[in-house]
């Protein structure tokens, strides 16, 4: 160890851990270290070359696939005695930023934090960061002006909370790391309209109603009310709006948590700034709830595919299960026939309390012109369960945030996700598991089916196993299909891990379908398109099982079948 | 290919014009056999291009003819297969001569690597492996020139030796999808999936298998015995009028091997054929071959009876190599 390091870390003594940094070059096999002070602040990662995306792409002459295990490693250790190191990896040959920041403008990271922040995600801390982008203003305007304002207090707080960082929040850029694969210029480039209310008739919605399970119907972002049904569910369970709540408690347990989440992005904060209402799913102490809790979104009102007009919705949930409690949630979002192009930017916030349970399943089949941003925001307390089971197939631009916050021990997180671009798609998934207390269990397994020359897929999976997530036993693995020329994925699993008694694994695999599996086939004499077919099938349909109700199960089967199919005539 | 064909079938009776040596490849094995086979022992009657390779095996083991007279119809022939490792170039059948009659049973044994498991997957049309020369006729048909498919649905089965596991695909779906290829190839409706659950289940029995079995997912979690099992259910429900049973009875127990080579002897009719790969001679007790092939270094280099098996127990592979 170099003097200059002996005697920088005088300065983080308080800290009582002593880190230093060690970068590493996974494919040069060079290990550099770098004293690093650690205390408040933000990593930022990306790239210089701002041509980086076609560096990549070009040397691939058919497929071109980026796999990035960013590894990041980071161990510290409390005594002097112990050694202390971090690693990370990078195989990745672009000049990588490395910028240490003392916290910024954010007041969400106020210095009186003693933890350390580490986020690969890059809040918006360039130095244009001060300067306020004139287009999300414009937006936060007709954002503000399209609702009337709220009596309610939580709301309104919501609201001024979500303007306040809109300002000063610039819209997203491929220069921002979270957004390095993901060009969001599509719903800039439109013709943004937010929509004041929901649409007159609302006929069509009896069509759709499931017999067995009936549904909460949100339309255009607004929840119906004569989809309004809480008497299949047990005493102490309200599911409604938040305008409407009566009980002083419940709204009083809300208010704790409501928008309380400092890694939101532009969008979440567009979502806070537009919600017309907060729907309130709330599950009291050792209640189990039997019949899933189903929302289906609906967006009516859209242009048809060429137009520029962009009507948004910005429905709102928010799910509170205490002590105990358990329930499941399905959220479905479809658009009405006819209308094309629309953009549903939906939040979901998760509160599973001590030993509660949550099973969430999410089918997301919107139009393929539309745009669906949505960002699942879960806490999780001691010995919870959160069980994710993601399958999304529509949109032209379909995003999902998934944060899932431990603040207990002891707790279970799976997040199953399917993604599938059958057309000229971009399917991005970025998730965030943040472990912060003793034996924690998170397993994921993202797949994603790129079926289309100009598909895309993207998945961002970042688990944190901090300081004291011992005993933790985390595991990722990431499995992409390409199917045409020139499909294209990026994936970047990566596990930070602090901790140093941690069980954790990743993988990242991108293939084509396997050849011995397909000769299986053919020596059974199944010929090779419907070969191919049955084994595309199988790829998602290892995902879409594990969703937890037959009748959203068979639907996205029924509904992923038909969009392969529709596709299968021009493949190979 | 073509000398080869031109060769054996003119060598006995108008030999003069292409049975120069000039036109021959220096070592072909199926040219020193037949010559070999004329010269020891009938060289003036040697009608046909069968009866040819028929000697191949009189000349080795003159005591079993069962399934050798000339009214037996050949339902697969193979002439001097050569093939190569696809990926590598490295070359592994250097010149394999079979012929298979209807309603025969046939053993290849031979040491680890000798190439039987690959002479079985050139047979299927395995990618892995490319034929760089020989022909193979079965039922008549150029089966080189057909996709591992067609080949499948002319009635060519092979049970891998180790069959793979396709997670997501259940059984059922699977076996009714080559169940109503085969269907489709024959003109017959396609089943449903009701009335083919009917069709199959009474070929569990067979297997021994447990009605759950259908449900799981090709050979997933399937034990050594199971998959084998599930080979046999897949023959069982295709039918085929050749089954190649690579190595069946590896990873088997007694009576797993008694149950699959039950099911086995269920399905031979007098119609249709097996070739089998064993290491071992307790297969051949419960499935009795007609003919045992030792291979060695990519040729058949002996054939004959069920008596050579007992030999080969006795006195190993080194005592016929060396021969």
């Amino acid at each position: 160890m170099t003097t200059a390091e002996k005697s920088r870390k005088k300065h983080y003594k308080e800290n009582t851990a002593r880190e230093r940094m060690i970068s590493f070059c996974g494919e040069l096999e060079r290990w550099e270290p770098r004293p690093y002070p650690c205390r408040c602040f933000v990593l930022c990662f990306r790239p210089l070359c701002p041509l980086a995306n076609s560096e990549f792409a070009s040397p691939s002459p058919l497929r071109k696939s980026t796999a990035q295990p960013w590894c990041c490693l980071l161990r510290r250790a409390a005594g002097l005695s112990r050694s202390s190191m971090a690693a990370l990896a990078f195989t990745h040959q672009n000049f990588l930023q490395f910028t240490p920041k003392l916290t910024p403008s954010k007041p969400k990271l106020k210095p009186k934090r003693t933890k350390t922040k580490l986020s690969i995600q890059t809040i918006p801390t360039s130095p244009q960061a001060s300067f306020t982008d004139q287009f999300v203003l414009q937006l936060a305007d007709s954002l503000e002006d399209s609702l009337p304002s709220s009596s309610s207090l939580p709301l309104q707080k919501l609201r001024d909370n979500s303007s306040e960082t809109l300002v000063s929040t610039q819209w997203p850029s491929r220069k921002d790391e979270s957004f390095r694969f993901t060009d969001t210029s599509f719903i800039k480039n439109s013709d943004i309209k937010p929509i004041s209310r929901p649409p007159e008739s609302l006929a069509f919605l009896d069509v759709s109603s499931d017999a067995q399970f009936k549904s909460f119907d949100f339309v255009d972002g607004f929840l119906v009310d004569s989809s309004f049904d809480s008497s299949n569910f047990p005493d102490g369970v309200y599911v409604g709006s938040l305008l409407k709540l009566s009980s002083e408690g419940i709204l009083k347990r809300v208010c704790e948590f409501l928008g309380d989440f400092e890694w939101g992005d532009l969008f979440w904060s567009v979502n806070g700034l537009g919600a017309p209402d907060v729907t309130v799913v709330y599950v009291p102490e050792g209640c189990r709830v039997e019949n899933p809790i189903y929302l289906k979104y609906i967006s009516v009102e859209g242009g048809d595919g060429g137009s520029k007009k962009m009507p948004v919705s910005n429905p709102r949930v928010f799910v509170l299960v205490e002590k105990g409690g358990e329930v499941g949630i399905v959220e479905e979002f479809v658009g009405k026939e006819g209308s094309e192009c629309y953009w549903t930017n939906s939040v979901l916030e998760v509160v599973v309390g001590e030993g509660g349970k949550v099973r969430h399943s999410y089918v997301q089949r919107q139009s393929l012109s539309a745009a669906h941003i949505k960002w699942t925001s879960v806490r999780q307390e001691s010995t919870s369960t959160y069980e994710l089971v993601e399958v999304s197939t529509g949109g032209k631009l379909s995003r999902h945030n998934v944060h899932v916050q431990q603040v207990g021990s002891d707790t279970v997180t799976e997040l199953t996700t399917f993604h599938l671009s059958v057309g000229d798609q971009t399917q991005d998934l970025h998730s965030r598991i943040i472990l912060d207390h003793p034996r924690g269990y998170s397993q994921q397994l993202h797949k994603c089916i790129v079926a289309h020359s100009s598909g895309q897929a993207v998945f961002d999976g970042n688990v944190k196993v901090n300081r004291y997530a011992q005993q933790t036993d985390a595991g990722q693995l990431t499995r992409s299909l390409l199917l045409e020329p020139r499909a294209t994925v990026n994936v970047k699993p990566n596990l930070q891990i602090i901790a140093d008694d941690v069980k954790c694994s990743h993988g990242a695999a991108i293939s084509d379908l396997e050849d011995s599996q397909l000769f299986y086939f053919q020596a059974r004499g199944i010929d090779l398109e419907t070969a191919r077919k049955a084994l595309v099938f199988s790829f998602g349909a290892e995902v879409i099982d594990r969703l937890p109700y037959a009748f959203v199960q068979k639907q996205a089967k029924d509904h992923v079948k038909e969009l392969l199919e529709s596709t299968g005539k021009g493949s190979s | 290919m073509a000398w080869q064909i031109q060769c054996t079938a003119s060598s006995p009776p108008a030999s003069p014009p292409p049975f120069t040596p000039k036109c021959l490849p220096p070592r072909s094995l199926f040219f020193t056999l037949s010559a070999t086979s004329s010269s020891r022992f009938c060289p003036p009657h040697m009608p046909s291009l069968r009866s040819v390779t028929c000697s191949l095996s009189a000349v080795e083991s003159p005591t079993s003819t069962a399934g050798l007279d000339d009214s037996k119809t050949p339902l697969l022939e193979v002439k001097g297969l050569t093939a190569v490792i696809a990926e590598t170039k490295q070359e592994i059948l250097k010149g394999v001569n079979l012929v298979v009659h209807q309603g025969e049973i046939h053993a290849i044994m031979g040491k680890n690597g000798s190439g039987k498991s690959t002479f079985s997957k050139v047979l299927v049309g395995h990618p892995d492996y490319e034929v760089t020369g020989g022909s193979v006729v079965f039922k008549g048909e150029n089966l080189l020139d057909m996709e591992p498919e067609e080949r499948s649905l002319a009635g060519l089965f092979m049970s891998f030796q180790a069959p793979i596991e396709i997670p997501g695909v259940n059984n059922i779906d699977f076996l009714h999808m080559a169940y109503n290829a085969r269907r489709k190839k024959l003109g017959e409706p396609e089943l449903g999936p009701l009335e083919f659950y009917a069709y199959i289940y009474p070929k569990l029995d067979l297997v021994n298998m447990k009605t759950d079995f259908l449900n799981r997912n090709v050979n997933e979690g399937f034990s050594g015995g199971e998959r084998k099992r599930n080979e046999i259910l897949q023959l069982a429900v295709l039918g085929a009028d050749l089954a190649i049973l690579d190595e069946i009875d590896s990873g088997l127990d007694i009576d797993a091997l008694r149950d699959v080579a039950k099911a086995v002897n269920g399905l031979l009719t007098p119609k249709n054929s097996v070739l089998m790969i064993t290491h071992y001679r307790r297969l051949l007790e419960v499935i009795k071959p007609t003919c045992i092939h030792i291979m060695e270094d990519g040729r058949i280099i002996k054939t004959g009876d069920s008596s050579l098996a007992k030999v080969l127990e006795e006195k190993g592979y080194t005592s016929i190599s060396a021969e």
